[in-house]
């Protein structure tokens, strides 16, 4: 199978979408006229966008179905049964919060951490593919696949920092905290890695998560350290 | 007809001859607003061509009471009912974007019939063998509205469906079922443009790469 790049499949896209101009769908159909794998491609790309339109509609379908049951159930005499059991719900989730509710530390952690949205992965980025491709399937929240992809890169260089702080940014996103802040802590001590400021902040936080808060609170931020004034709220709430 | 008569007007002064005559009759008798309400298809169906969500929760609104009422009466219940309206609704919008129906005006009897003949179809199967139908007038030839391939090209999208992931799924359904553009799906994802774009195109390569394994012999590669 050969791959269909990706200004071909665009074209396709566009037209199976309507959005060529006159002229530019009048040359399209002669090609299609004349290219038969180009039909068959048309034809399966055609086939995938309905079926993606296809799940669209059967998500809204949903929707309103919900909809029409929280209509119908708005007028009856099983509405104050409804009721009692909607404060007997109430209560019993209120003492399951409180039992299961994350610890101090989970919680600050929870109330702080953002993640890295990672880097922009460029088509013409040929130069990179593995490690543009790890960043699609972080961007996409396969952390494990990006680990993967990327602990074989660093295989091949192991003080890149780049690769070590967005392998500790996807342990840190897997729940994987105890993996996550030596990584990222490498890297913040690494001098004049573009990496460093943030590697500090999400190590930081890392061991926050993963409740070694003596190691957290040794964390050194200097004064001027853009998330200098975010770790002091974080070791204030834990206080 | 075109030429003067002595039933129709003439236009002293203006017409000299039969061509010009043509002209201004066209002109008097097909005027402007008549011509867009002859082209423009119904709000229905121009709703499920741009998968309008208002437009089905209308048709839900409008047409569910009466396959309902049907399902009911048959042994079913009202979730049976919701069932066959929403696998109903289903071929409807298939039917739209294949270009099948254009110009109709009125949905609702092809809805019912449907709906009707899908319910008679699980009414019939084996674990409804017991149930009597009080109301099954249709005819041998009347399933015409749902071709066999019908239910065979839903199946088989939605399988293709299915092999989709989340990620891909959030991205692919914003861009070709809500018809956002690629910017305000960014913005909403929190992510640039280019990688929104990298996604889909990896995501629909992905699709492309299960379908071709798949189905092999189904499509192939003559590039």
């Amino acid at each position: 199978m050969s791959a269909l790049d990706k200004p071909t499949f665009e074209r396709i896209e566009a037209y199976v979408l309507g959005r060529l101009s006159a002229d530019e769908r009048l040359a399209f159909e002669q090609r299609l006229a004349t290219d038969a794998a180009l039909r068959s491609e048309v034809d399966l790309e055609r086939e995938n966008i309905m079926a993606i339109e296809l799940g669209g509609l059967q998500r809204v379908l949903k929707q309103v179905r919900a909809e029409q049951v929280t209509e119908q159930g708005s007028g009856g005499s099983w509405i104050s049964y409804l009721k009692y059991a909607a404060v007997v719900a109430v209560l019993f989730g209120a003492a399951w919060w409180y039992i299961t509710r994350p610890n101090i530390n989970e919680r600050a952690f929870a109330n702080h951490y953002a993640a890295d949205p990672g880097l922009p992965v460029a088509m013409s980025a040929a130069h990179d593919h593995a490690f543009h491709d790890a960043m699609v399937a972080y961007k996409l929240g396969d952390n494990d696949e990006a680990i993967t992809k990327w602990s074989a890169l660093l295989k091949e260089k192991p003080s890149n920092d780049t690769l070590r702080y967005f392998i500790g940014c996807a342990e840190l996103n897997a729940d994987r905290a105890d993996r996550a802040a030596p990584l990222l802590l490498s890297v913040a001590d690494q001098q004049g890695s573009a990496f460093a400021a943030k590697a500090r902040w999400f190590g930081f936080l890392a061991l926050v998560r993963s409740g070694d808060l003596v190691t957290a609170r040794a964390v050194p931020f200097a004064v001027d350290h853009p998330y200098a004034t975010k770790a002091k709220m974080v070791l204030a709430e834990l206080e | 007809m075109l030429e003067g008569g002595p039933d129709r007007p003439s236009f002293p002064g203006i017409c000299t001859n039969t061509t010009d005559l043509r002209i201004i009759v066209l002109r008097f008798t097909l005027p402007v607003q008549a011509k867009a309400d002859i082209a423009a298809p119904p709000a229905w169906v121009s709703g499920l061509q741009r998968n309008d969500p208002k437009t089905v929760r209308t048709l839900y609104k409008e047409h569910f009471a009466a396959v309902k009422h049907y399902v009911l009466k048959n042994s079913g219940t009202t979730s049976d009912a919701e069932d066959v309206f929403q696998e109903a609704l289903t071929v409807l919008w298939l039917k739209v974007r294949e270009g099948a129906i254009q110009d109709a005006s009125e949905p609702g009897a092809f809805l019912f019939r449907v709906a009707k003949y899908k319910w008679l179809d699980v009414v019939r199967s084996a674990a409804h063998k017991h149930m009597r139908v009080l109301h099954d007038d249709r005819q041998p030839d009347v399933r015409a509205d749902v071709p066999d391939d019908t239910e065979e090209k839903l199946a088989r999208l939605r399988d293709v469906y299915a092999r989709l992931d989340d990620k891909c799924r959030e991205v692919l359904d914003q861009f070709y079922f809500e018809r956002k553009d690629l910017g305000a799906i960014a913005a909403g994802m929190g992510v640039e443009e280019e990688s929104i774009r990298t996604i889909k195109y990896r995501c629909m390569m992905k699709l492309r790469a299960s379908r071709k394994t798949i189905a092999g012999d189904e499509y192939t590669d003559e590039a």
